[in-house]
């Protein structure tokens, strides 16, 4: 037959059983062979507890959490700062292209500043004028136009 | 009904200065102060998680996702309870629910690599038979507390690795006295009957 307060043992081993249960309990166990017994194996298993190693971090533990903290703080970033970077290199891209043309037109064309900025013309290859007849350029294109004849 | 609502603030544990001035610093922007808590109390959630989980790697994993959690949820942390009871919530909350790797990866998990281990409740040096049979206990209690369901094995190792107490651990993991008191004895009682079989199957 079960002992009803062997339930009580547990709490008895770890001083958490009230003054008045406890007494009780002290007053039960001598005569009680299941208690008795229930109370050895109890301090049995603390005891095994009691010798078995404490486990320390390996080496590293502290350098490796506070690594994955700097990579958690990466990705807290919020999602419109790479769209608002990219933005920002698009425009400035465009600005330097559109620059470059500004200049290019001021500098083939000295006084088109203040004619009316054709800029479908600026963009086209008809920039490069044919080479005068005359020139260097225009003596070339003979030679090969004739050498192409033959 | 008042008189539990004063009690539970007079029992309150109380916040550790070091860990107030920590906690205050790393609000303030200072992620070194949360280094400084990693390195305070890094053993105990290992040790935690290592009795918990079974295995080194495992272990470490565990360890590293609670100061994780903590790390994010410390801006939110409320000074009047305790920050290792706090720890502990945590760290008992991710090994229970903790998904063991695949097979192949723990496999690799054992060798102890890395780990260091203290005897700290002897008085002088064991001797070799004294850490041949700790070590032989030690395994014995392992692959018994695995065989725990996890809930069972959180209380258990609270109380008898960690040495909390009762209060400390119903406040840990959220349950009542009561409920410590029952599953404590619960845990104790299955232990036993798994060592007794672990040292019948391997004499």
């Amino acid at each position: 037959m079960n002992c009803p307060k062997t339930k009580l043992i547990s709490a008895y081993l770890d001083e958490e059983l009230p003054s008045g249960d406890r007494a009780a309990l002290e007053t039960h166990l001598p005569g009680c062979a299941q208690c008795g017994a229930a109370l050895m194996d109890m301090r049995a298993l603390r005891a095994a507890f009691a010798s078995t190693a404490r486990h320390q971090a390996p080496y590293g533990f502290s350098t490796r959490v506070m690594a994955r903290t700097v990579e958690l703080e990466k990705k807290k970033a919020p999602w419109f700062v790479p769209f608002f970077v990219r933005s920002a290199e698009a425009a400035v891209l465009l600005m330097v292209i559109f620059v470059g043309i500004m200049a290019g037109r001021f500098m083939t064309n000295g006084s088109s500043m203040t004619q009316p900025v054709n800029l479908a013309s600026s963009l086209s290859l008809d920039l490069f004028d044919a080479a005068p007849p005359g020139s260097l350029g225009g003596v070339y294109l003979a030679m090969t136009e004739a050498s192409n004849e033959k | 009904m008042l008189l539990r609502g004063w009690s539970f603030l007079l029992l309150c544990p109380v916040q550790n200065s070091d860990d107030l001035d920590r906690i205050n610093r790393f609000k303030n922007g200072d992620t070194a102060a949360f280094g400084e808590l990693v390195l305070a109390y890094q053993d105990k959630i290992y040790n935690l998680c290592r009795y918990m989980l079974g295995n080194v790697h495992d272990a470490e994993d565990a360890a590293q996702d609670v100061f994780l959690k903590a790390y994010q949820a410390l801006p939110r942390f409320q000074p009047d309870a305790s920050l290792y009871t706090w720890l502990y919530r945590i760290a008992a909350n991710t090994c229970i629910d903790y998904r063991k790797k695949p097979i192949f990866a723990s496999l690799f998990g054992d060798s102890g690599e890395g780990e260091r281990l203290v005897h700290d409740r002897a008085s002088d040096a064991p001797s070799p038979e004294q850490l041949y049979r700790s070590k032989q206990i030690g395994r014995e209690l392992q692959i018994s507390l695995g065989k725990l369901s996890p809930k069972l094995r959180a209380i258990i190792v609270l109380k008898e690795i960690e040495e909390l107490s009762y209060e400390e651990i119903a406040d840990t993991l959220a349950i009542s006295m009561g409920t410590v008191k029952s599953r404590i004895a619960r845990a104790r009682e299955e232990l036993q009957k798994l060592m007794q079989k672990f040292r019948e199957q391997n004499p």
